[in-house]
């Protein structure tokens, strides 16, 4: 853990110090208010560009979400093996397993995995 | 705003369905054993160690053809007399209207052009001028590398034409010569 | 410090690596594509990631007057910060940075990486950029559930979270040839998790310009740049860590090369998919199909326990 408390901070800064060394080092130019513009093909972006979304992406985000927290909980199961009967671990990991397929099965039942939109 | 709810399928879903029972059993063996994807990964690597189709650019350059219409020229004849006869229907036919061109009779009384101007900017490189000549003066050389840095180089004038001319004569002369029972 | 030196040593070796692989990859692609690709830069190309790395950090850097100017700036720091941070967690040969809880520290890697993706995209305030970050967000999102349940598989096996201790376990018989469909959906993971080619909807050059980093330009091009090829070199590192062999010889480095060769492979023969079908394979064939493959092979695993403790 120390390691990581030098080494994070150690190779931000490097990466940080790359950026700016490009920054001091690339040609400068006026600024000019058709390059500083958005890219876009031909016309002035008059709108704003952050446009309301397909909700899908947020939706998948929230069963992603689901998902994650199962397997943030399944991760224990593996130190585990040391210290549980194999029996109890094996029943208990599996049935924890198929009522996670079963969840999934649900969804996509319901249509919550369909990408029509 | 209007949202699409659903799509067409352009394909008649059933028609390519699989029949009989062996006929099933290949299809799922190829959907299985992703036999396609793997065929298109032998594809590619049959590609991989085929001889590339690249030349080397500026060191190798590849065939053009007698009728390649490149760089103008102003030709002249044998003697160093100039052909252009200031006629102008190069002029005339030019859709671009890239060439201008001015005429006096000169000491000896022959018409000849004093000014041969051609703005390589506008030129589309159509070969309506070498069609229209009736004495091969202008002619479209086998150059095409003459990029310059500026636009006013590529205003090219007579000087710069007949320059042309006598650089390039040998190619543009036999580009000519395999091309004459076609004009 | 020895250790600080190691890391710069292991961060220095991957950024040359990964100036390699861009030649690498272009040298591959034009061959696939009957052309030679660069050849004029040094011998025979050598040196043309050092031009192209002047050519990148020389260039005007210019952001839209519109930008959220530091969340602009520092994503791209993110990114690759953060995947040259993912090399810690590899089994080094000389044993002073691999640590026991690798495998969890490269998943949250991976997890807290989207948030470059979706900073660049979002920053930039265009069009393009943001529906990009968008697509690659889910995408990431989606794909990173499989990617950990089939790595649950192997770790069922090996029981414990550090990745040096893969190679002790495979001395006779790889896990690819244990797990060849967990390792073919793990690599398919890798490719949409990295972004890669079938699958690499963030760029989507034919219809999103350059997908979520369309405003960057010189130095924040350079890094989104890097930062992508680092976690790629990363990830065929691991497929030849987690599934074929990954003991520290001399081997692994061929096996590395020849997984980094099927990802340009991959990417020199696959078009682009379909973006529902992507989230299909994802959410209807990968996520079931990880599941009920832990079930089996948990299955499995006791039962061999049980007949251990058996005899």
């Amino acid at each position: 853990m120390f390691q990581l408390m030098i080494f994070t901070p150690l190779i931000l800064t490097i990466s940080s110090v790359v950026l700016v060394l490009s920054l001091a080092l690339s040609k400068k130019s006026k600024m000019n208010r058709e390059k500083s513009s958005p890219f876009e093909c031909g016309f002035d972006a008059n709108s704003n560009q952050r446009l309301p979304f397909s909700l899908r992406f947020f939706l998948v985000t929230i069963i992603f979400l689901i998902f994650d927290v199962e397997i943030v909980i399944l991760f224990p199961a593996i130190q585990s093996i040391f210290t549980s009967q194999e029996f109890y671990w094996n029943f208990i990991f599996i049935s924890f397993l198929i009522i996670l397929l079963g969840g999934l099965f649900h969804e996509w039942k319901q249509g919550s995995l369909n990408w029509a939109i | 705003m209007q949202f699409r709810t659903t799509y067409k399928l352009v394909t008649d879903p059933l028609g390519s369905e699989p029949k009989t029972n062996q006929e099933i059993v290949d299809r799922a063996g190829d959907h299985l054993l992703l036999t396609e994807i793997f065929r298109g990964f032998g594809v590619t690597l049959a590609h991989f160690f085929k001889e590339p189709a690249t030349i080397n650019y500026p060191f190798e350059k590849g065939p053009l053809s007698p009728r390649f219409r490149g760089e103008h020229a102003l030709r002249r004849y044998p003697s160093g007399e100039e052909r252009c006869i200031a006629c102008k229907l190069c002029e005339a036919i030019c859709p671009a209207q890239a060439i201008t061109i001015e005429a006096e009779p000169r000491a000896d009384g022959s018409r000849r052009t004093t000014r041969y101007d051609i703005d390589m900017t506008k030129c589309i490189y159509c070969g309506f001028c070498q069609e229209a000549c009736p004495v091969d003066a202008i002619v479209e050389g086998p150059n095409f590398e003459f990029s310059t840095e500026t636009h006013e180089e590529l205003m090219y004038n007579k000087e710069k034409l007949l320059n042309n001319g006598d650089k390039w004569e040998a190619e543009i002369a036999a580009s000519l010569q395999a091309d004459h029972l076609y004009r | 410090m020895i250790q600080v030196i190691l890391f710069l040593v292991v961060v220095v070796c991957v950024l040359v690596g990964v100036a390699f692989f861009t030649l690498f990859e272009r040298k591959l692609l034009g061959y696939i594509q009957l052309r030679k690709g660069p050849n004029k830069v040094g011998l025979g190309g050598v040196l043309q990631p050092f031009s192209d790395a002047i050519k990148l950090f020389s260039k005007e850097h210019v952001s839209p007057s519109t930008s959220n100017y530091s969340a602009f700036l520092i994503a791209p720091c993110f990114s690759l910060g953060l995947s040259l941070l993912m090399w810690l967690s590899i089994p080094s040969f000389f044993n002073l940075l691999s640590f026991n809880k690798s495998v969890l520290f490269f998943l949250c890697g991976l997890g807290v990486g989207v948030y470059g993706l979706l900073a660049a995209g979002w920053s930039s305030n265009s069009k393009y950029s943001l529906i990009g970050c968008l697509r690659g967000v889910a995408q990431t999102v989606s794909y990173e559930v499989s990617l950990v349940l089939i790595l649950f598989t192997p770790l069922v096996v090996t029981v414990g979270y550090e990745l040096g201790s893969f190679s002790s376990f495979q001395e006779n018989l790889w896990f690819i040839f244990i797990f060849p469909a967990a390792g073919l959906i793990w690599f398919i993971s890798c490719l949409a998790e990295t972004n890669r080619t079938p699958f690499d909807f963030a760029e989507g050059e034919s219809e999103l310009v350059s997908g979520y980093n369309t405003e960057y330009s010189s130095g924040g091009f350079a890094l989104i740049m890097l930062a992508e090829y680092t976690s790629i070199l990363f990830m065929s590192f691991l497929f030849s860590v987690i599934f074929l062999g990954g003991d520290c010889s001399f081997f692994v480095l061929v096996s590395f090369g020849v997984m980094a060769f099927i990802f340009v492979w991959v990417r020199g023969t696959l078009p682009r998919f379909r973006y529902d079908k992507l989230m299909y394979l994802a959410w209807k064939f990968f996520l079931p199909f990880s599941i009920s493959y832990l079930v089996l092979m948990a299955g499995l695993l006791s039962m061999l326990f049980l007949g251990f403790k058996e005899c």
